[in-house]
């Protein structure tokens, strides 16, 4: 399993981010594309992160899939102490006195530390990729989808930020015969995903988080109003034309774990006659990764969110599902 | 044997030497004085004569102890003449070994410090000798070492984590059903069994507990018969004094142990017959390897690793009886007295190069069961007669023949005399079941193995009691059962056609899983002989009786059937290391119901079996031209190494060659760091990196095609002496041990009136394991890369960092192993250098000429021997530090990709023709516990189909994760049959040595 909930000291929404034109044209930086997938969609599966989200929740995901933009990532369990680095950076941005290593407000991301760092301890997060090296490299993996039903997802961060690139990305790996998923918090505008998105794919992972709008907002930063609708009309579509559409919710203890917020999803999804969702496990080891991209992490002590959550505990959260007729399995 | 030493060096004073001189004399006094002692100094063919010599490399100590005519003298001169020599590497060494456990005089000769030279039969009978003196002291050693070891291990995990263990038997639960039915399974209605666990067989299950429970004991039984054999009838010379044609004499020594040994019947069995008179026996081979453990007599059943009971009675038998009189007469030492002590063989013996097997034994074939099934011997016997026309008189082909029978008339002996064990006991058995059980066994036994079998109970018993029969003729190493389910199916299918009702043929189907079952632990009723090194060497492995499952038929035909599928429901409800379970899987013809239930089967035996893609073994044999018939009929020996079954001696294991060693030796211009020993020819030194005089630096290698070179050539020198060495055991056997019952079952030995160890059978290879191939070539890639390509290092930086174990560098290690794509990341440039060094380890080992017709043929697979040699080899280029194993079989490096997928391709785009005596490639993956069984069973079955899809070859996968595996270290008794691949071949994790586990709990794990 991809640890996947990260979360930052509640930084500012990323509200700019949504609906900008220049945004949805602009060519995002790939984070990540992980291979032997097995838990992101049906069968071996590889995985590409976008970088970039206009949600802020408090438990995210990637703290380094927030931003758009490039970072540097320290890795302090990685580091050999040569300082090769601190030699090399052209603008002194590196002490080891510094709280993260890296003096961000200096660092003018050059990659000079980076490329000269023999143990891969210091490396950029995120890089520009073309469509057709992002299709060549999941096209390798073809045997591998074909034996086990598997095929790409779409994750990130926030894919549908970047609609146009995904757009043709996804038309390239329909174009290749591949199975695609596309992961999403489900903060788009819906004329431009039913045009550009969804005569592209299979399946989608729809994250519905917190149901209470208000505590939405507290929690990811944004109010979800457009989310819950954009469900309504995908869940419709999906009804007309098979259209597989899965419900998500992530169990972060005591704020989307609550007997309340997910009884009122419950609810929701039994409204729109859904008969199968999905609640993914919370993850604790996730605490560390903050480090790395030089931020903090104010639930570190906090011991509900240091540990797993107890088996009781997750059969009481899907017997809630399972009382409305919704299968979590 | 004569050591010359050297006279003109003045001895030196040195506080060791009069120390040595005096504890030996203490020794002598000890043995000349003390009766309870010196009685031990004869055997019942007199007195044991032979010197021991001692001497330092720098000359301080020199000394030598004598054994004549019942006197121990000690000398500070060493006589001209001695049998053994001790050459120490340092004063400390000398005395270090006198008051050594047995597994430290083996590391002392494994690290260098120590080089024995001469007969090893003699330094072991010496060992046996201090260790009468000193096995008290050396038992509370080996308790305090336990002690300290066990101490640790809970220190880092005091409480058992019994919801590891547990979850590995909960697997054993949860069975899936079968969801096609593949079209030559004829009765059963789920493949899978899914109805049955080891619960519904009570018979079986308490042979497993015995299996776990029962300490092994040495048995004294074959060598004591064979040796009172040839006592009275001679073994160079006939009582009179003629000498003795070798294949005659093994016939008539061997007829007489078969008429003589016990027929025994363990309780409650369906099958008759057993390997040695002890529950779990271990079987001494005299003219083999016996004689090693001579030494450890007293010790072996205290020592941590796979301890063996051995009786007093069996000790003064070996001893005073059997021990002394085949002191000379064994392999290595008929190569020492006919070669003079080649260097070929002192390379083996110092174990960091290579390790050549027939100095224990030749085995690893499989015999034509079909034949003898369907024949019986009398009908072998009578073939043998009418081909017996066609030969003179007292020429060889006839020999050979009358040899053989004579073999078959000692087989058939002892399964009539089976007959009758089992008569009288029927006769006194008072439960009626059991009585009828001994009734039908008595009549088994006395159709066959003389008569054909007529039914399934016939065919196992038959095919058992010619099991017993050939481990009484040669060791067992890898002599394999061959294609069962192929062969047992017409018997099967015959017995189910008799029934006619559902019910009938239910309860026979489930006899029929019983049945195998009794077949499986009958085939554990013996252990090798292993003393200590082995379990360094080999650990944990049992003789890997490989049995062959699936794939197709002669004809081509889908060979999965009823019997496929028992014998995966054996495989999976015992969960035993041995036999070794190997499947073939053609994907032309085999189903996916069938792989998945491999899959299914691996998980839930978490190692078991190991899977083949039979149209890649098949094609990597296509240079040989060998027949189609007998091409689709191949099976898997010992390991993983294809035979023809039942036509075919490939010797496949013949060597275990560390192909890291010739990478070391080109770096230090053919020294051997480790051994401290120039062997190798000059192949140049890795400059100092200084610029001379000309501004050049002192590089002698000018690319890195250069440098690849000189491997090369290092390693064709190894190569060469290897074989040198097979060649001259190979004769060894032709005098010491021809194998005519063997010949018997090997097509064309009786046609030809030839022994299959002078070429008889109709196919002869040779094949090789070469180890280190992932840790070479990316080694290799480092150099090319980093010195040659990028020059981001000079190379005598690069050497003197390997040197340094990479202790100063760390900026360099960092470098090497984090920016050099490694073989196994999806790398074309590592695959490449892979098939370069695959390709002429192929076509030299194919162009050197084999001794009995045939190749030699290559494969990459290494036993346990990845972690042995790399205990023996110093830091790489590739990072891998000092005494690190290297990685198992052909497996990638562990760092090499985050992704499954990577290793896996990489590995199946491998050319697989330069590879035609197969690989071993490990891969461990981890369920989620919150899995479905389907969806893990889906998830391996992906991974193996689309490796097979993508030409991969073959493939075992560890279904455990370390965390399980580190709270078995600690808390072995929750684990007694957690079940783990090595390479090849599976053993239990809890009965490895510490540096097995590690290199277990270090390798790769992927989650599913």
């Amino acid at each position: 399993m991809f640890i996947r909930f990260i979360l930052s000291n509640r930084p500012p929404p990323n509200h700019n981010l949504l609906f900008d034109d220049n945004m949805m044209q602009k060519t995002p930086l790939i984070l990540d594309i992980k291979g032997n997938s097995l838990d992101d969609g049906p069968g071996i599966r590889t995985v590409v992160f976008f970088k970039g989200c206009p949600l802020s929740c408090v438990w995210c995901h990637n703290p380094e899939s927030k931003k758009a933009g490039a970072e540097i990532s320290f890795d302090k369990t990685e580091c050999v102490g040569c300082d090769t680095c601190i030699q090399s950076c052209p603008e002194n941005a590196l002490d080891r006195k510094n709280p993260f290593f890296i003096d961000r407000a200096q660092c003018t991301l050059c990659g000079v530390c980076v490329e000269n760092c023999p143990s891969g301890a210091l490396s950029m997060v995120g890089k520009t990729m073309r469509i057709e090296d992002i299709v060549a490299m999941a096209a390798k993996d073809k045997p591998f989808y074909k034996n086990s039903n598997g095929g790409v997802t779409l994750s990130g961060g926030e894919p549908t930020l970047f609609m146009d690139f995904l757009s043709d990305l996804l038309k390239h790996l329909k174009d290749e015969g591949i199975h695609t998923l596309v992961e999403t918090c489900g903060l788009f505008e819906f004329q431009q995903f039913e045009k550009k998105i969804l005569p592209y794919i299979d399946t989608i992972y729809y994250d519905i988080k917190i149901h209470d709008p208000d505590a939405h907002k507290q929690f990811c930063g944004v109010k979800n109003d457009l989310i819950l609708k954009n469900f309504i009309k995908l869940n419709a579509i999906s009804a007309e034309n098979g259209l597989e559409l899965l419900a998500r919710t992530p169990l972060i203890p005591n704020i989307t774990a609550t007997d309340k917020n997910l009884n009122q999803i419950a609810g929701f999804l039994k409204t729109l006659k859904i008969r199968q969702a999905r609640l993914l496990a919370y993850n604790p080891l996730w605490h560390e990764k903050n480090e790395k991209i030089g931020t903090q992490n104010s639930f570190q002590n906090n011991k509900d969110m240091t540990t797993w959550i107890p088996k009781e505990k997750l059969e009481t959260y899907r017997s809630i599902f399972t009382e409305k007729g919704i299968h979590t399995g | 044997m004569f050591f010359f030493q050297p006279t003109t060096a003045r001895i030196k004073f040195s506080p060791t030497n009069i120390l040595l001189n005096t504890l030996l004399r203490v020794f002598a006094a000890n043995f000349n004085f003390r009766p309870g002692l010196k009685k031990y100094l004869k055997s019942d063919q007199g007195w044991i004569d032979f010197t021991i010599g001692f001497r330092t490399d720098s000359g301080s100590v020199k000394a030598a102890v004598l054994f004549k005519n019942g006197k121990v003298s000690v000398s500070k001169i060493i006589p001209e003449k001695v049998d053994t020599m001790l050459t120490f590497h340092s004063d400390g060494a000398v005395l270090k070994l006198l008051g050594a456990t047995p597994t430290e005089q083996i590391f002392m000769v494994l690290k260098g410090q120590l080089s024995p030279k001469g007969n090893q039969s003699y330094l072991n009978l010496f060992f046996f000798f201090l260790s009468l003196l000193l096995n008290s002291k050396q038992k509370k050693l080996m308790e305090k070492e336990r002690k300290i070891s066990k101490k640790e291990l809970l220190k880092e995990s005091p409480t058992a984590k019994t919801e590891l263990s547990d979850d590995l038997i909960k697997r054993f639960g949860v069975r899936m059903k079968a969801d096609t039915i593949d079209k030559n399974v004829k009765y059963l209605k789920d493949p899978f069994l899914s109805d049955y666990g080891l619960d519904n067989f009570p018979r079986v299950k308490k042979y497993l507990d015995i299996h776990f429970e029962v300490k092994p004991e040495v048995c004294p039984e074959l060598p004591k018969l064979v040796t009172d054999w040839h006592k009275a009838n001679g073994y160079e010379t006939d009582k009179n004094g003629k000498p003795w044609n070798p294949l005659l004499r093994k016939a008539h020594a061997y007829k007489y142990l078969m008429e003589n040994r016990k027929p025994l019947i363990r309780g409650n069995d369906l099958i008759a017959g057993t390997t040695t008179t002890k529950d779990i026996g271990v079987v001494v081979y005299p003219e083999g390897h016996g004689t090693m453990i001579w030494g450890e007599l007293l010790t072996v059943p205290h020592r941590t690793l796979n301890p063996y009971d051995v009786s007093e009675e069996t000790l003064n038998i070996l001893h005073h009886e059997i021990f002394p009189f085949w002191s000379k007469r064994n392999f290595k030492e008929w190569v020492r007295e006919e070669y003079d002590s080649p260097l070929c063989q002192q390379i083996d013996e110092r174990f960091a190069i290579y390790f050549i097997w027939k100095s224990v034994t030749i085995s690893h074939t499989i015999p034509d069961f079909p034949k003898l099934l369907s024949m019986g011997t009398s009908g072998i016997i009578s073939e043998i007669n009418d081909q017996m026309k066609s030969f003179a008189k007292n020429s060889n082909e006839k020999n050979t023949l009358e040899a053989m029978i004579l073999c078959l008339e000692g087989l058939t002996a002892y399964s009539k005399n089976l007959a009758k064990t089992a008569a009288s006991a029927a006769a006194s058995e008072n439960n009626p079941q059991r009585k009828a059980e001994l009734e039908k066994l008595a009549k088994t036994c006395d159709q066959v193995v003389e008569k054909p079998a007529r039914t399934l109970d016939e065919a196992v018993n038959a095919m058992w009691i010619s099991w017993v029969g050939l481990h009484m003729e040669s060791t067992n190493a890898g002599l394999s059962l061959g294609r069962l389910d192929q062969w047992l199916q017409p018997y099967f299918l015959a017995d189910m056609e008799k029934l006619n009702s559902g019910p009938e043929q239910a309860k026979y189907i489930k006899h029929a899983v019983e049945l195998i079952g009794c077949f499986y632990m009958r085939c554990t009723d013996h252990l090798p002989l292993t003393p200590d090194i082995a379990n360094w060497v080999f650990g944990g492995s049992s003789s890997d009786q490989a049995i062959t499952l699936g794939g197709v038929t002669p004809e081509g035909d889908d060979g999965v059937c009823d019997m496929t599928y028992i014998f995966l429901k054996v495989t999976e409800m015992l969960s035993i290391r041995d036999p070794n379970v190997n499947a073939r899987f053609n994907p032309d013809k085999n189903s996916d119901t069938y792989l998945k239930r491999l899959c299914e089967v691996n998980l839930i035996t978490s190692a078991t079996p190991s899977m083949h893609n039979d149209n890649e073994v098949m094609a990597s044999l296509e240079e040989f031209n060998y027949e189609i018939e007998d091409l689709r009929n191949w099976s898997a020996t010992g390991c993983v190494e294809p035979t023809l079954s039942g036509k075919h001696i490939g010797h496949t294991n013949f060597q275990m060659m560390n192909m890291v060693a010739a990478l070391e030796m080109a770096l230090n211009n053919g020294k051997h760091p480790l051994l401290n020993w120039k062997l190798g020819p000059n192949t140049g030194e890795i400059g100092t990196g200084k610029i001379n005089n000309d501004n050049i630096a002192d590089k002698p290698f000018k690319t890195f095609d250069d440098f690849f070179n000189a491997f090369i050539t290092q390693f064709k020198f190894i190569i060469d002496q290897s074989i040198e060495y097979n060649e001259m055991l190979a004769q060894a056997h032709q005098v010491i041990r021809p194998t005519p019952l063997l010949s018997s079952v090997i097509g064309d030995c009786i046609s030809k009136g030839k022994d299959v160890t002078i070429g008889g059978a109709k196919y002869n290879s040779s094949g090789a394991a070469l180890i280190g191939l992932a840790d070479i070539t990316d080694s290799l890639l480092v150099i090319k890369k980093l010195v040659y390509d990028d020059k981001k290092v000079s190379f005598a930086d690069l050497k003197k960092a390997v040197d340094e174990n990479f202790e100063n560098d760390p900026a360099l290690h960092a470098m090497v192993t984090k920016k050099v794509p490694l073989f196994g990341s999806g790398s074309d440039e590592a695959v490449a250098m892979a098939d370069r060094i695959a390709k002429f380890a192929h076509d030299y080992y194919g162009s050197k000429k084999h001794y009995r017709g045939g190749k030699y043929t290559v494969g990459f697979w290494s036993m346990s021997n990845h972690v042995a040699y790399g205990t023996l080899t110093g830091a790489l280029p590739s990072g891998r530090l000092s005494g690190k194993a290297f990685t198992p079989g052909l497996t990638p490096e562990p760092n090499a990709s985050k992704n499954l997928l990577d290793n896996i391709r990489d590995v199946a785009r491998l050319d697989t023709k330069n590879i035609n005596n197969n690989i071993a490639f490990n891969v461990k993956v981890i369920p989620t516990p919150e899995d479905t069984r389907e969806k893990t069973v889906n998830d391996m079955f992906s991974y193996v189909k689309t490796y097979f899809d993508l030409g991969g070859m073959q493939m075992q996968m560890n279904v455990v994760t370390s965390e399980t595996l580190k709270d078995a270290m600690a808390h072995p008794e929750n684990y007694r049959n957690l079940l783990v691949r090595i390479s090849g071949y599976n053993a239990y994790f809890v009965t490895l040595n510490k540096d097995m586990q590690l290199e277990l709990i270090e390798r790769a794990e992927y989650g599913m």
